[in-house]
């Protein structure tokens, strides 16, 4: 046993491994990286070729698995095994879609990738679609992002001309083509079966589960949904081998990851990192270290309970398991630092009403209780009419919308509420007790 | 009613763009094009009007409050008419941490706007907006479709007066991280710094 | 599959919801958004308790805990929503544990923080879902101290619905049933989040069955607008009884105050509307209120009507029929007459020896088929032809029709009840179009939910059936197949079709060969019952048009209108005796020796028979309506006057005399009716007109009530001409103009509706009971345009 373990290479989990290369990312920014023929030149659509041409659907899914490759959209799901839902082949329309509906506060790692390098996207889309033998994508981009849009529009279009969408592709009788729909605001979106009644024209509230969208997906037919990332990743996987792939990471947590770094640090940015890498290597190495005192950090967008600024979770490694331990998610990787001197009340009060504002409304505790109680009883605090009782009044409510709503997005209000009071109860304590915040307001805008 | 089936149909010359989008989805999904057709409206005419509410509810031969439903779901459907330079100021948590609330009272101020309000002259609306997905260059500003990133506030007014004379700046876009600085911003008339990266 | 709720066992059969089986086991959990015959939706998050089932292992096995002994149960980590979870081998259920407890405390709520405090004034107080539950799962004191969400709080949705956005809690029953029940989406949520509320971007609410939603609503957010701030619930007396609107039989509750009607509401018949009425029966129902009703008898005194008592108007009537022996004398009742009305009228027939007796309007045919669907075979139908315009004629057949589309059987009632949360439907479920065949000489509201379509042109039923018995074109012949094939196949036959003797014929042929159930749909409520019970002429020559044409010397007439045709009034003038019994004063009161004051179907103790041939009690409500009587009061009134005591004097009287023929108890009728087979009476005697310029239409809404029903005047605009603009255009009518015509003989007071979808050439214009369905000739030089708008009466 030991001889296995020393024949195999220790798995990447530094960006300082001299090993690691970016893969996914490499383009993101250069000039023109959009455009077919840079991707083209680039290697661009090998991995489709690859798929289509020498291997059958199952060994798609199946090298997916191997990877370990899990969704990147928040959840973490093992995309291979989510591939393995889909029924058999039956004659029905199957779809996979693509979750380009990125709206967690803190997260833009897709945008980049759907404004400079929208044909990786597309080429991941095939990819799936032949593992999941489905015919059909539906890309559904936020309607925010109407740059990725365009150059979606325009790479879709230069695709189909070059014969990478529509019939026979590489010679073979697949056929794959891509519905790209423009969402219109409406963060509920993210959510998959949420997405699905938006791109059929619904209002997007979430759907009752079961059924899953393998059974009853985009029209009630057979679907897969992907992050953007997971399927960029998928071509990744496919050209370069899962073992690539699964040579980075953790046993729990393989490959790359895209951390999006924001609050006051000095090289704020999008990196992408071998998942097992620590906190402070991403904060401190790669975004340079924070500009001014910081307190706290939201590990993966701001439904992630945050963490204090400790040693003992910026030594984390950043893999699923590990941070689920520790109370918080991995999510989107939508890394924000929270400096010491912004008031935690008013910080949480802007992630409250950020979900408040994208309740959809459909069940309770998430319209009375997330869009309309949890707020209001900030705006009380911050106007400084906070009064004995009112922390524990919060704590209650929010023990009443945890765990009891329709969809996950009233948790995630809640979550990071709870978490925030966990680490800085005397903040809300101060602000009750003083009418006034421990940190009051600061100039924070750049010349 | 009556006043509706006078007001001109917005489709009625642009049957190609139409069919396009009705041709995008299968037959049995073509509740599917409301959403694009209330974008194509919306780009038009800067708002969706209830005529055209009824005229996208006949074209997809659905109820009209149907159609009102999904619009009024989606906050960057407008039921009246914006600015020809629609200003969004994201003020969620990143942008907020990098000033976005000085931002929105700055704008307010050199607008005379306050959240929600179009000026008379219909040149500018200014609107609060959660998150636009540009933490890492915070603050955003997105005028109509166009994101302006790293808005400092020497940006911030260069912009302004940029659009005041009808020009429409190319998109700031700002790449951090990896690869950074392949794509910056071109620089505008009187522009004094870029905000950014200490 | 083996569930335990609590300390309860069952044993329930898969699919059943974890929210029934702890109603099953006696138990309650709170909830607001399921909602009998609708989808769960799990949004309200009421129901939430704590569930848990065992495991398997891989092998199939269960996973033991080992301290018992017993399969180990896994609990979800929080509480599930009871509605939407499906119960599961071996699975519990708690609804005592205090997680349960403070999960539905919590709930309820928050429920509550934005709802009014205004229960002393709200129409629902008393009667209110989220008040009752408030009481039980509240915790008596709110905890939110800030300003509640305000809105509208008189929005008009139509003319008969009223919304307060403030009661609204969210639940979408109202939604829901639109989409899901009559199938017209015409209520969506606007706006989201805090924010949401109800609203509509159509010219009111365009269904047949909006008033639904009244019922359903679990707050006082929608309310019938003809009820609104009239009464409270606890002082309504609550009567069920069976609605004689229509041939359906539906199910009813009258709710009625100080001897007025306040509001009618639907209720349950699993076998017949569900929970559901149409608009019609439920708005129509001001009428009876009218200041100007009869109440007391009247005679003829130096040519005017004069109030008098029963006796000195059965005295005369008496004295007069001592001169009209024998046939001289004709009796016609209305066809919503109840049976013991009709089995009065024969007895009073038969004791003054005349065969002239009839109820009316009735078609050429018989509405009794040889082999009659019932509802529930119609809502399971594998293939349906409808050659009718049922939605306005029996609205019921509509929404059970569409039942069938869903292809949902109706659910297996459960110890409690119907289901509250029946898995097995869902939001925007696919519908079945294609068992769907719709035939009419108009474009009828079914056909947008038909797959097949079949245009014809009125008058040519006969031929039309004709082809499809002979596979001689392509639809027929499809449509034949498709009948023939389906498992459970159904023909509904309306008006048109009946009205032709050849037709019916043909419709009859073609059943028999397909072997599928027919659904005759008859002109009123009782248009089954009375044709069975025979209160048909004893000979041809002796039916009421018959009568109208100079075959009687003397009439009593129930509830019908002869004299609005001039040249009908003209020979009623002179006549030996008129005795009309009816509401109102009108053409043909105005003609008569003696008015006797008539109760309305709201005021009757009775039975009807439905289109199935279902037995249904009609109840009396507590309404007002002075000396007013039914038939049988008319019989014993003049028995009374004639020194008689005649059979069908009573309702009891009469009820003995059926109970013989029809063994059955009709005092003791069970609430949802029972089927007794019929053979078709001996109907003959009329000939409808073959052709005109016109049609005359079945209308959900009563048009000879209307005028006195000023909430459905307001909606529907008053009894429409319907055209073709081509037609308009050479009559030089515009929309919305009021005009006065002469349709076959009877004077109409109609506003003109124009629209494409109305074929050219031929003119709509609603039927009445004196002028049933069919062709009609327009008087079209005869019209003369109205200054005026169409007011109440």
């Amino acid at each position: 046993m030991s001889d296995a373990v020393a024949e195999k290479p220790k798995a990447i989990t530094s960006r300082h491994d001299p090993r690691f290369e970016v893969t996914l990312y490499k383009y993101i920014g250069v000039e023109n990286s959009h455009t077919l023929e840079f991707y083209k030149s680039h290697g661009g659509y090998e991995s489709a070729k690859k798929a289509i041409t020498t291997m059958q659907p199952a060994q798609v899914v199946d090298e997916l698995k191997k990877s370990g490759l899990r969704g990147r959209g928040g959840a973490g799901f093992p995309t291979g095994l989510k591939w393995s839902f889909m029924p058999p082949v039956d004659g029905r329309q199957r779809f996979i879609v693509c979750n380009a509906d990125e709206s967690e506060p803190g997260s833009c790692k897709d945008r980049y990738v759907l404004e400079d390098d929208p044909h990786q996207l597309i080429e991941g889309m095939i990819i799936a679609g032949y593992a999941i033998s489905a015919t059909k994508g539906v890309l559904y981009i936020r309607g925010e992002y109407y740059q990725g849009y365009e150059r979606l529009y325009n790479a879709i279009k230069e695709a189909k001309a070059e014969g990478f969408l529509g019939k026979n592709l590489f010679g073979t009788d697949f056929e794959f083509d891509i519905m790209l729909h423009r969402g219109a605001g409406a963060y509920i979106c993210g959510e998959e079966s949420a997405l699905m009644n938006s791109f059929e024209g619904y209002r997007a509230n979430p759907r009752l589960k079961p059924p899953f969208p393998a059974q009853a997906g985009v029209y009630s037919l057979p679907t897969t949904v992907n992050n953007v990332t997971s399927l960029a990743c998928a071509v990744h996987i496919v050209g370069k081998g899962a073992d690539w792939f699964a040579g980075m990471g953790t046993d729990d947590s393989k490959g790359i990851h895209h951390v999006q770094v924001s609050g006051p640090a000095r090289r704020r940015g999008v990196y992408e990192v071998p998942m097992g890498i620590t906190y402070r290597e991403i904060i401190f190495d790669l975004a340079g270290g924070p500009t001014e005192e910081v307190k706290a950090f939201i590990p993966g967008g701001s439904s992630c309970p945050m963490f204090p600024f400790t040693d003992q979770y910026l030594d984390m490694p950043m893999e699923y398991a590990s941070v689920a331990k520790a109370g918080s998610m991995l999510g989107t990787g939508g890394i924000m630092l929270i400096p010491q001197n912004k008031c935690i009340v008013d910080a949480l009060y802007n992630v409250v009403r950020f979900y408040a504002h994208e309740s959809c409304g459909k069940c309770t505790p998430c319209r009375e209780g997330v869009s309309t109680w949890v707020p209001r009883m900030y705006q009380k605090m911050l106007a400084g009419l906070g009064e004995k009782g009112d922390l524990e009044l919060l704590e209650d409510v929010s023990s009443n919308i945890r765990g009891r709503s329709f969809c996950p997005l009233a948790d995630a209000c809640i979550m990071p509420v709870q978490a925030s009071i966990k680490h800085f109860r005397h903040e809300y304590e101060y602000i009750i007790e003083h009418g006034k915040s421990m940190y009051p307001k600061q100039s924070r805008w750049a010349d | 009613m009556v006043e509706l089936a006078t007001i001109k149909p917005f489709f009625a010359e642009r049957q190609d763009v139409l069919n396009e989008i009705l041709g995008r989805y299968p037959d049995y999904g073509r509740r599917s094009a409301i959403m694009p057709l209330l974008w194509e409206v919306q780009r038009a005419e800067r708002y969706v009007s209830e005529a055209r509410v009824h005229e996208i509810a006949e074209i997809i031969g659905i109820q009209p409050t149907e159609v009102k439903g999904v619009m009024s779901f989606y906050s960057t459907y407008h039921e009246h008419q914006v600015g020809k330079y629609h200003l969004q100021i994201c003020s969620t948590l990143a942008c907020s941490l990098a000033g976005s609330d000085e931002m929105y009272d700055f704008i307010s101020e050199e607008t005379g706007l306050v959240n929600g309000e179009t000026d008379r002259q219909g040149l500018f609306s200014i609107q609060k907006v959660e998150c636009l997905g540009s933490c890492t260059t915070a603050p955003v500003l997105q005028v109509n479709d166009t994101y302006y990133e790293n808005v400092g506030k020497s940006r911030c007014k260069v912009l302004l007066d940029a659009l005041r004379r009808g020009e429409m700046p190319e998109p700031w876009r700002e790449r951090y991280g990896d690869n950074e600085g392949v794509e910056k911003a071109k620089p505008l008339q009187n522009t004094a710094k870029t905000g950014g990266n200490a | 599959m083996k569930v335990k709720v609590n300390d309860v066992e069952l044993d329930l059969p898969p699919g059943t919801s974890a929210i029934d089986a702890v109603f099953a086991a006696g138990y309650d959990v709170p909830y607001f958004c399921s909602q009998e015959y609708m989808s769960p939706i799990g949004a309200c998050r009421m129901c939430l308790a704590v569930v848990g089932a065992p495991r398997k292992e891989r092998d199939g096995s269960w996973i033991m805990d080992e301290a018992t002994g017993e399969p180990k149960i896994f609990y979800f980590p929080n509480p599930m929503a009871t509605c939407t979870t499906a119960v599961m081998e071996g699975m519990v259920i708690d609804t005592l544990s205090d997680v349960t407890k403070k999960a539905q405390g919590g709930m309820m709520e928050m429920h509550l923080i934005n709802h009014p405090l205004d229960c002393p004034t709200c129409d629902k107080g008393g009667a209110c879902e989220l008040q009752d539950r408030a009481y039980e799962y509240g915790s008596g004191e709110s905890r939110f101290v800030f300003t509640k969400r305000h809105n509208e709080k008189h929005h008009a949705l139509s003319d008969l619905i009223t919304l307060d956005r403030e009661r609204c809690i969210h639940c979408k029953r109202c939604v829901r049933y639109f989409e899901e029940v009559p199938g017209d989406e015409v209520l969506d949520f606007i706006e989201r989040g805090g924010h949401t509320f109800i609203g509509t971007v159509e010219d009111g609410l365009p269904s047949n069955f909006s008033g639904n939603i009244t019922d359903i609503c679990p707050v006082g957010a929608l309310l019938d607008t003809t009820s609104r701030f009239r009464g409270r619930n606890w002082e309504y007396d609550h009567t069920r009884s069976t609605s004689l609107d229509d041939a359906s039989g539906s199910a009813i509750t009258i709710d009625a105050r100080t001897g007025r009607i306040e509001r009618i509401k639907g209720a349950l018949n699993t076998q017949v509307n569900k929970n559901w009425i149409d608009d019609g029966t439920r708005f129509g129902h001001e009428y009876v209120d009218s200041g100007d009703r009869i109440k007391t008898p009247l005679l003829r005194k130096n040519g005017k009507l004069e109030p008098v008592t029963w006796e000195e108007a059965t005295h005369f009537i008496a004295e007069k029929l001592k001169t009209l022996s024998g046939d001289a004398l004709g009796i016609v009742l209305r066809s919503d007459a109840t049976l013991e009305e009709g089995v009065a009228a024969k007895a009073l027939a038969d004791h003054l020896k005349t065969g002239q007796i009839d109820h009316y309007p009735r078609y050429a045919s018989s509405v009794i088929p040889a082999n009659p669907a019932s509802f529930n075979d119609l809502a399971t139908a594998g293939a349906i032809f409808v050659m009718a315009d049922a939605t306005e004629e029996v609205p019921m057949i509509d929404l059970r029709i569409k039942d069938a589309l869903k292809g949902v059987n109706p659910p297996t009632l459960m110890p409690h009840g119907v289901p509250i949360a029946d898995l097995r439907l869902k939001e925007r479920m696919p519908r079945k179009t294609n068992i769907l065949t719709v035939a009419a000489p108009y474009r009828v509201d079914l056909m947008k939910h038909a797959g097949q379509v079949i245009d014809y042109k009125a008058g040519t039923e006969a031929q039309l059936l004709q082809q499809i018995l002979d596979g001689s074109t392509d639809a027929g012949k499809a449509l034949k197949e498709s009948l023939t094939a389906a498992d459970n196949a159904v023909i509904v036959l309306g008006a048109f079709v009946l009205n032709s003797a050849e037709a019916s014929k043909l419709a009859d042929d073609l059943a028999k060969a397909t072997g599928a159930k027919l659904m005759k749909l008859g002109a009123m409520a009782n248009s089954f019952g009375l044709e069975a019970q025979d209160v048909l002429p004893a000979k041809s020559d002796y039916s009421y048009p018959n009568m109208l044409a100079g075959s009687a010397k003397g009439l009593i007439v129930s509830g019908l209108n002869p004299a609005q045709n001039a040249e009908v009034a003209q020979m009623l003038g002179g006549l030996e005796l008129l005795v009309v019994h009816d509401l109102f004063e009108n053409e043909t009161t105005a003609l008569a020796h003696v008015v006797l004051p008539a109760k309305s179907g709201y005021e009757k103790e009775g039975t009807v028979v439905n289109l199935e041939g279902r037995y249904l009690s009609v109840n009396a409500a507590p309404v007002d309506g002075g000396q007013a009587v039914d038939f049988t009061g008319v019989v014993k009134e003049l028995g009374d006057a004639l020194g008689e005591r005649l059979e069908g004097r009573s309702v009891r009287s009469s009820r003995r005399l059926l109970k013989k023929e029809l063994e059955l108890d009709l005092n003791d009728l069970p609430l949802e009716g029972t089927v007794v087979a019929a053979k078709s009476g001996k109907v003959s005697g009329l000939k409808p007109n073959s052709s005109g310029n016109a049609l005359l239409v079945p209308s959900m809404v009563r048009p000879e009530y209307l005028s006195r029903n000023p909430h459905l005047l307001a909606s529907t605009g008053g009894n429409a001409l319907r055209l073709h603009p081509a037609d308009a255009a050479s009559y030089q009518l515009s929309n919305h103009d009021v005009i006065r015509v002469s349709v076959g003989g009877f004077k109409r007071l109609l506003s003109v509706h124009i629209s494409e979808s109305i074929p050219e050439g031929t003119l709509l214009l609603p039927a009445l009971p004196d002028q049933p369905a069919g062709l009609v000739q327009v008087d079209v030089n005869s019209i003369r345009k109205e200054q005026f708008a169409l007011e109440v009466a």
